[in-house]
């Protein structure tokens, strides 16, 4: 109850999905700063010795060139200065440059990765056909393009009834992973919401007042229950005021976007060939995921790793007096969990194997790995295994903490290894 | 009819004894002193009254029968360290403790109105508890500990960190408890404010009960034979064989004598009225405080 009261609780619960949104566009808004908002021009000078590739370099909005075709300048530098100011680099296209392959690009300002590939870009197209036109057979350019391949391979899935469903897994992958992190933090920000609380409760020593009227396991239960709920509603809040924003968004930056996908997708930073997968594809990807089963057992797998790490939390928390004396019990904890993220992404190569399923059974690692490996089809008694493995740890681990918890909270003093903690088990 | 028994309780922590089958017996409607030195087993004691621990063996009756879970709802417990959450409304922290103890909202909320208008912190309803002084944290701490009208009260050094005038107020809302029918197992080392408010006591030392009874009985049986003596004329009694010995005490205004074995009283009167003009002659009961030093160091 102290917690949904505070202030910043409540101003984080409403900023949180406007900064995830800020974020999520930084990469669009940046490449579209780069693409439009970059007006000057750089002025080029083009000393084309072969006097044959100048015509190559296409003027464009940001490059201008002077070509100087034929021409043969000794010293380029003497050139930029009689140019006075008036280009702002000096392209040498030597002779012979079919063989070398390098051209020299002399400034006083160093020009950006940008400038680079694109001179690069206008040169290699017509040095290649240069070069081709050279081995004497008019036509092997044309055989060439059309001897280019790129295959594609596409994953159809049966379903029960076999027929087919196209299953992108790229999109089930990306899915997967989203799952997997929104269990790791939640997990994490909140377990640790709950040991704080446990450790305020015990240094404000209110907690002796408060197992008087109940007892340390329903006050124990009663935090973590309470705290889940809260952080339920506050997910809920988010995926709602997030899915508003994010359709608000794509009304206004739809249209710019569609006009400059290729900002887009440069800012996105996909290399640069990958296919990129049209509206249709992904509608079709989303389709093709159950998402019945998929969010039912996502909440299944969150609520018991939530219960799991939290009763941990809770348990160890009570063992210490201060919040800063925690780390010692907080450490391996976040460190099992920092494994199963690890796990988690490193089963995204391959869904189906045996890392994959050993660390979606154990479970430690198995709310978050299982994120990874529910957009592909898991063996149901893998899923069953794994459950009821979850559960069971969870309850004993409640178990565990609730023994911890009931003489942790009332000891002060001196501070307590971890051996002498698990004693109180007993 | 006593309100609560304690019976043989056992309890041991990590190997070592810190309740050596301890009996208590509280009649109803007393104030029952729980005294020992720091350390004794009182705490331990009041933690298995209140069911916050479990005793190894023994058992808790309450109102003659032995003590179940729910029990606790009739209990205000307000423990020697003090706690309450610093960042909520006191408004809010009272009801909430009141709640805890089942009481439903709307009479938590009326109950709290008026303990805060006894205790004139009405004003600061809406505060933070943490914006409050030492003080009237303590009076809203003692406000959670009896709001819900709990037939017992347990009360640990409930006098500590208050000023005198609080004290005696705090002792007065004590007594009308009392009167209103709560039994009150009260805790100290403050044998001063013993002797002013408990009927009875316990006293604990090393995990057991070493001395229990009526506060006036135990004075009784640990009298030592000393009379306070006013003579006329500001004369100094002076010692006399075979009848009394005179004992040094600045703080009494007459002198104090200490009859000698098998004296009767009679006789050391008739001798001190032959040779000075006695005025005035009482018993000295042994303070409990002293009755405490004296026992705890056996």
């Amino acid at each position: 109850m102290t917690l949904v009261g505070k202030k910043s609780f409540i101003v984080m619960t409403i900023l949180i999905p406007f900064l995830i949104l800020i974020v999520g566009c930084i990469p669009v808004l940046l490449s579209y700063i780069n693409s439009t908002a970059d007006t000057s021009v750089t002025r080029i000078a083009v000393i084309d010795e072969t006097g044959r590739y100048s015509g190559a370099l296409k003027d464009n909005d940001n490059y201008r060139f002077i070509r100087l075709s034929g021409q043969k300048v000794d010293n380029p530098h003497d050139f930029y200065i009689a140019a006075d100011e008036s280009i702002d680099a000096v392209m040498v296209i030597p002779s012979g440059v079919e063989e070398s392959q390098q051209v020299n690009l002399y400034s006083e300002k160093t020009l950006g990765h940008n400038t680079l590939s694109y001179l690069s870009r206008c040169l290699d197209d017509t040095l290649q056909r240069a070069k081709i036109a050279a081995m004497g057979d008019p036509d092997l350019f044309t055989k060439m393009e059309q001897a280019q391949v790129n295959t594609q391979v596409k994953n159809i899935k049966w379903d029960e009834q076999g027929d087919e469903q196209e299953q992108s897994a790229g999109m089930a992958s990306v899915i997967g992973m989203i799952l997997a992190f929104l269990t790791y933090t939640f997990v994490l920000s909140y377990g640790a919401m709950i040991m704080n609380s446990v450790v305020e409760e015990k240094t404000n020593r209110i907690v002796e007042v408060i197992v008087s009227s109940c007892k340390p396991m329903e006050l124990m239960m009663g935090k973590i229950i309470g705290v889940g709920l809260v952080g339920l509603t506050q997910f809920a809040i988010w995926v709602v005021l997030l899915s508003i924003g994010a359709a608000l968004l794509g009304l206004v930056g739809g249209t710019s976007m569609a006009a400059n996908p290729e900002a887009v997708t440069a800012g996105m930073n996909l290399p640069s060939g990958a296919e990129v997968s049209t509206l249709s594809e992904i509608t079709t990807a989303i389709a093709s995921i159950n998402w019945f089963s998929l969010l039912g057992n996502f909440v299944i797998y969150f609520i018991g790793g939530y219960l799991l790490y939290a009763s941990l939390f809770a348990g160890f928390g009570s063992a210490v007096d201060q919040a800063s004396d925690s780390s010692q019990f907080t450490l391996p904890i976040i460190l099992i969990m920092v494994i199963a993220l690890y796990a988690g992404i490193a089963c995204i190569d391959n869904p189906g194997g045996p890392m994959a399923e050993w660390c979606s059974i154990i479970p430690f690692t198995s709310p978050i790995v299982m994120m990874v490996r529910l957009p592909f089809d898991v063996p149901w008694w893998q899923l069953l295994l794994s459950i009821v493995l979850l559960y069971g740890t969870a309850l004993l681990c409640i178990w565990i903490s609730a023994r911890i918890y009931r003489t942790g909270i009332l000891l002060y003093g001196k501070k307590r290894s971890f051996k002498e903690v698990l004693k109180w088990v007993k | 009819m006593n309100f609560i028994d304690v019976n043989s309780v056992v309890k041991q922590y990590d190997g070592h004894l810190a309740l050596d089958h301890v009996d208590l017996h509280v009649p109803q409607g007393c104030i029952y002193g729980l005294l020992g030195p720091n350390g004794a087993g009182k705490t331990s004691l009041i933690r298995i009254i209140n069911r916050i621990t479990r005793a190894d063996s023994g058992s808790v009756f309450i109102n003659g029968r032995e003590m179940e879970q729910k029990d606790i709802a009739n209990i205000g417990y307000l423990p020697e360290e003090r706690g309450l959450y610093k960042k909520i409304k006191v408004a809010d922290e009272i009801v909430y403790l009141a709640r805890l103890k089942g009481m439903p909202k709307k009479i938590a909320v009326a109950e709290m109105e008026k303990w805060l208008e006894r205790f004139n912190l009405t004003e600061w309803k809406g505060r933070k508890v943490e914006e409050l002084s030492k003080g009237m944290q303590q009076k809203v701490q003692f406000i959670t500990t009896v709001i819900h009208r709990p037939q017992l009260l347990i009360f640990d050094e409930p006098f500590s960190g208050f000023d005198p005038v609080n004290a005696e107020q705090l002792k007065r809302e004590i007594m009308l408890l009392r009167d209103e029918g709560a039994t009150i197992l009260f805790s100290t080392h403050n044998m001063a404010s013993v002797e002013e408010i408990c009927e009875q006591i316990t006293l604990i030392n090393h995990s057991r009960v070493v001395l229990e009874g009526r506060v006036d009985d135990i004075k009784q049986s640990h009298k030592k034979n000393l009379f306070v003596v006013d003579v006329a004329g500001g004369k100094k009694v002076e010692a006399k064989d075979g009848l009394f010995k005179v004992v040094p005490d600045a703080l009494k205004q007459g002198t104090v004598i200490k009859l000698d074995d098998g004296v009767m009283l009679r006789d050391a009167i008739a001798w001190l009225n032959d040779n000075y003009t006695l005025t005035g002659i009482t018993e000295q009961l042994p303070s409990m405080n002293e009755i405490f030093i004296e026992t705890v160091k056996q």
